[in-house]
């Protein structure tokens, strides 16, 4: 064993008064956060939204945060999300049809679906970094998507997708409008407090810590693979319950939840709200929804050009996306930013803020 | 192709065939290690050992396999044939991060740490890996100040004399200070065996002897250190014993002031580089 001990320069009370500070300032970000997420219902229709689009960007939020913790923290791209969502979704589709409309069950059988899909997929996809395991997970999903419309179609319902005349009930309780919208809150305010969590934790700075250099990670002694593996595997649940989550809102599955373009619109809106802060991945989702249905009805036929525009200027002029156009104006209004990596607690909450979020 | 027998202080070498002897003072056993690429003998039967506790310099031309030797010894090459014994276990085949997990620790020509992340972040990082072993899912307990890890790296990074600097972006460093870092994440990781490739290449002279200086201190502490260089001035100021590697065979091996003087040396490194 070692000879070294290494004596630390401890101050208890101010460490402990650090502690209480951060555990004060989490409780209060997740109570904000709540807060806002909770009252959608009634503040989203006076921006001409409707509650049924609170239930679906409840849906991607969920989808998006747990995005994060993959490419945010980890900094692993993958294209192939929307096996997972859309593998959830068939599940839950397959439960509410052919056995029983209560949520729980669906719940369960889809979780279950997507951790053997994910450790199937993520065994096979970490084999490889960058660019290769991108496509990798691009090529699986797109596999997926193929198999469902040809030699599964007597299950998946082939390009019809899978229609079934069921009202989801949670204990007997039928699952409709509001309530929906509910539950999806209350998961993704779970969700985004368990990534919060992670992030904080030491399991988080391993991640983090793959995202600046994994070379340097392995050499330290750390199993880089099994962190990857936990990381993918979480988000990959992540995508689940989203999956999940939309065919209670809507007793449908569309083949199009398991498209490469569903794994293309959750890339979108974290690139859009800012990768790697949790709150851009949600704002992107609530952004990008909220142009699909309301900006669409507005504008009509261009919204996707528009969309193209908009994704093309944040990309360019705000790499950190809208979190960082927020930390500009907060800047410019004379207040502190808070460094981005804070990890470590006792960091200095002005170090290294010129750092932009790129 | 000439070959020298090397092995620590000559009464170690009586004792050889006893493996579990000679591993009581000896932390590090390479054995008649062999690898070929295509054509080129790139290490050919090395055979060495490391004193517990000793700076031990391995030098030789361009293309002499060092890289390579120290590339087989940390399990990012496997070698074809021989034996590697660290602490009288096996370690050849090993994954990297086992063979770290064992108490080795690498330090590479570029200096590698975590770019974006504060230098307290850093070292915690390594403190976690000693403490937690190469994978644990404890995503719930926050890393408060408090922590074991965090304090320790504020310890180490004292000791490295960074601590000024420890809220600072590991990026922003100079490239000394990028070294130093590196050097208290090996010692974060309590690391038994550091193997160093060129540890001051690209230096200005200012920071190389800051470097040696922090080598020498770290050194009181009982660490057993392997450095590949290039430098001769760093090699003569630390090293008590030098393995001459030719061609991937070793050529002489002793003393620095010996094997200076030893005249294949000459012909194969030193006549020519002076």
């Amino acid at each position: 064993m070692s000879t070294r001990t290494v004596s630390a320069p401890v101050r208890p009370a101010a460490a402990t008064g650090a502690g209480m500070r951060a555990m004060g300032r989490e409780a209060s970000i997740l109570l904000i956060f709540s807060a806002i997420v909770l009252s959608m219902p009634f503040w989203l229709p006076l921006l001409g939204g409707y509650e049924g689009l609170a239930t679906k960007i409840m849906v991607w939020a969920i989808f998006a945060v747990g995005f994060d913790i993959l490419l945010g923290f980890t900094g692993l791209l993958s294209f192939g999300h929307a096996a997972f969502f859309g593998g959830a979704a068939y599940v839950t589709g397959y439960v509410f049809r052919d056995h029983t409309s209560e949520i729980i069950v669906a719940f369960i059988a889809s979780q279950v679906g997507v951790m053997v899909l994910a450790a199937a997929i993520g065994f096979l996809s970490l084999r490889r970094t960058g660019i290769y395991f991108s496509i990798l997970t691009l090529a699986f999903a797109e596999m997926m998507f193929a198999a469902a419309l040809a030699i599964f179609a007597p299950f998946t319902g082939g390009y019809d997708g899978l229609t079934m005349r069921t009202t989801p009930t949670l204990l007997g309780m039928p699952m409709q409008g509001l309530y929906v919208f509910y539950m999806g809150a209350f998961m993704l305010i779970f969700g985004f407090a368990v990534a919060r969590m992670i992030k904080n934790s030491a399991f988080g700075l391993m991640l983090r810590s793959i995202k600046e250099n994994p070379m340097r990670l392995q050499y330290t002694g750390v199993n880089v693979w099994a962190y990857k593996m936990a990381a993918f595997m979480i988000s990959a649940h992540f995508a689940g319950v989203a999956g999940f989550l939309m065919v209670v809102y809507e007793p449908y599955v569309a083949t199009k939840f398991l498209h490469w373009s569903t794994s293309g619109e959750v890339v979108i809106m974290s690139v859009i709200g800012g990768v790697g802060t949790l709150f851009g991945p949600i704002i992107g989702a609530g952004f990008l929804m909220y142009f699909e249905n309301v900006i669409q009805a507005a504008i009509g036929d261009q919204w996707k050009l528009v969309l193209g525009i908009v994704f093309v200027l944040v990309v360019i002029f705000l790499p950190g996306g809208f979190v960082q156009l927020g930390q500009m104006v907060w800047k410019a209004t004379g207040h502190r930013v808070r460094a981005r990596r804070h990890n470590v607690p006792d960091m200095e909450p002005d170090a290294a803020r010129d750092r932009n979020l790129g | 192709m000439d070959q020298v027998q090397t092995s620590a202080p000559a009464a170690a070498n009586l004792t050889r065939p006893a493996a579990s002897a000679a591993s009581a003072e000896t932390i590090l056993q390479v054995s008649n290690l062999n690898k070929r690429f295509g054509g080129l003998q790139a290490i050919d039967n090395v055979s060495l050992d490391v004193a517990k506790g000793a700076i031990h310099a391995i030098i030789g031309p361009n293309g002499a396999g060092k890289s390579t030797f120290l590339n087989c010894l940390i399990g990012l090459i496997e070698p074809d044939t021989g034996e590697v014994l660290f602490e009288g276990r096996s370690i050849k085949g090993l994954k990297p991060h086992r063979i770290i997990q064992r108490g080795i620790a690498r330090v590479f020509q570029t200096p590698q740490i975590f770019p974006g992340m504060s230098l307290n972040e850093n070292v915690t990082i390594a403190a976690l890996s000693r403490r937690d072993g190469e994978f644990r899912f404890n995503p719930v307990v926050p890393l408060g100040a408090s922590n074991t890890a965090s304090q320790e790296a504020g310890a180490i990074l004292e000791r490295v004399g960074l601590i000024d600097q420890r809220h600072v972006e590991a990026e922003h460093l100079s490239r000394g200070d990028k070294r130093r870092l590196e050097l208290a994440i090996c010692i974060a990781a309590h690391a038994k065996l550091l193997l160093l490739d060129e540890p001051t290449a690209g230096m200005s002279r200012h920071d190389t002897n800051r470097t040696i200086e922090l080598l020498r201190t770290i050194s009181e502490t009982g660490m057993t250190k392997v450095i590949i260089e290039h430098d001769m001035h760093v090699v003569f100021s630390l090293a008590r014993r030098v393995t001459v590697l030719a061609q991937g065979a070793v050529i002489a091996d002793g003393r620095p002031e010996d094997v200076r003087g030893d005249p294949r040396v000459k012909e194969a490194y030193l006549g020519g580089a002076h």
